[in-house]
């Protein structure tokens, strides 16, 4: 009986004694786990503001959608698992949500460039020819004005009644 | 007959009209454009995209198939995110019109991004397992959505008067707001009453 309750306590405490460094693991990879999502989310929301400006400069930002909406299946699974407490897949959809957008910054920054460069190629066109058409708007109206009051002249002139002298 | 000045008047105003409609596409460029109101759709639709076909009364191993659809007409491409919900009678809905959502925790979420004037159809299979009855108490074990099983802590009494346990499955519609760098709550919630039987 003696050495039964000896071994019992002797078991409870080398269980405690293994399992508290996997309990503290534990512990430490649950917030590991919350900083990657927090950083997937970062990157995620990162990328969708880089996606806003480039549309807003005029690019087709489609594809990139495609690749934010990848990222955001991934990330909400991640937040899923993390709150019933399945912590290793949580971290792997993180990752995967991370590796889906990462690129997503960088290639909405060259489609903005892009279409910042359009845009203005086409307000400076546009501008320019603009500017021409009033140019000749009026340079033919008042070339038209001048011919047509020369003629108007000639023809008031043309209807003015002669004077003749009777010699008799 | 018109006299002159009367002609040169009317080559003014020609000038100015041809002048005009030269400039006409760089006001285009420069003027802001006119908006439509912006808002968010929110919708759901029983099993085959129709509505009529919603699943209520509702047993345990089953899978029930309905979807959801969110419509973007903000002017711009939105982040949105579902947040999926169960309650009874007595717990809270959102606070429409006053944008608060539910205090009940979300239970699953969807997260996507829909271009202006998109929208976005996404299929959802629901399931529920030990369902289990404690007298006039009927007590949701966990419940599966899209294969992701998730314990959940929700109990109903009995409703003497139709005789069923009732509760309620709900979505949330948030918006991911760029200004405060959050998701707000966007105002839109939908919901689908549960029969359970056991």
């Amino acid at each position: 009986m003696f050495f039964q309750s000896k071994f019992l306590a002797f078991s409870v405490f080398v269980f405690f004694l293994i399992s508290s460094p996997f309990l503290s693991v534990s512990a430490l990879s649950e917030d590991l786990v919350n900083l990657s999502l927090i950083e997937a989310e970062a990157v995620l929301t990162s990328a969708y503001e880089a996606v806003l400006k480039a549309e807003q400069a005029g690019a087709n930002v489609s594809v990139l959608l495609d690749k934010l909406n990848l990222g955001g299946d991934y990330l909400a699974e991640a937040h899923v698992w993390y709150r019933i407490g399945a912590f290793e897949n949580a971290s792997d959809f993180a990752g995967l949500c991370y590796d889906a957008v990462a690129d997503v910054r960088g290639e909405s920054l060259e489609l903005q460039v892009e279409a910042t460069r359009v845009r203005d190629s086409v307000f400076n066109r546009t501008v320019i020819g603009s500017t021409v058409g009033v140019v000749i708007s009026v340079v033919l109206c008042f070339v038209a004005w001048r011919v047509f009051r020369h003629r108007y002249y000639r023809r008031v002139l043309g209807l003015r009644p002669e004077v003749s002298y009777d010699e008799s | 007959m018109m006299n002159l000045d009367e002609y040169r008047t009317f080559f003014l105003v020609a000038t100015l009209g041809l002048s005009v409609i030269a400039v006409f596409p760089t006001l285009g460029l420069v003027m802001p454009q006119g908006g439509s109101e912006r808002f968010s759709e929110f919708w759901l639709l029983g099993s085959n995209h129709r509505t009529g076909e919603y699943p209520f009364n509702v047993m345990t191993g089953d899978v029930y198939d309905f979807s959801i659809g969110v419509g973007n007409h903000m002017g711009r491409s939105e982040y949105y995110m579902v947040n999926v919900k169960l309650r009874n009678i007595t717990q809270s809905l959102p606070d429409v019109g006053d944008a608060i959502s539910s205090s009940l925790p979300s239970l699953f979420e969807y997260k996507f991004f829909i271009a202006d004037a998109e929208i976005l159809d996404i299929p959802v299979n629901i399931g529920f397992k030990d369902l289990v009855v404690e007298g006039n108490v009927l007590v949701v074990g966990d419940i599966v959505i899209d294969g992701v099983n998730i314990p959940v802590d929700v109990s109903t009494s009995l409703d003497s008067e139709s005789n069923g346990f009732y509760f309620e499955l709900f979505f949330e519609l948030w918006r991911y707001d760029v200004m405060s760098d959050n998701f707000r709550f966007d105002d839109r919630f939908v919901g689908l009453w549960l029969n359970m039987t056991g």
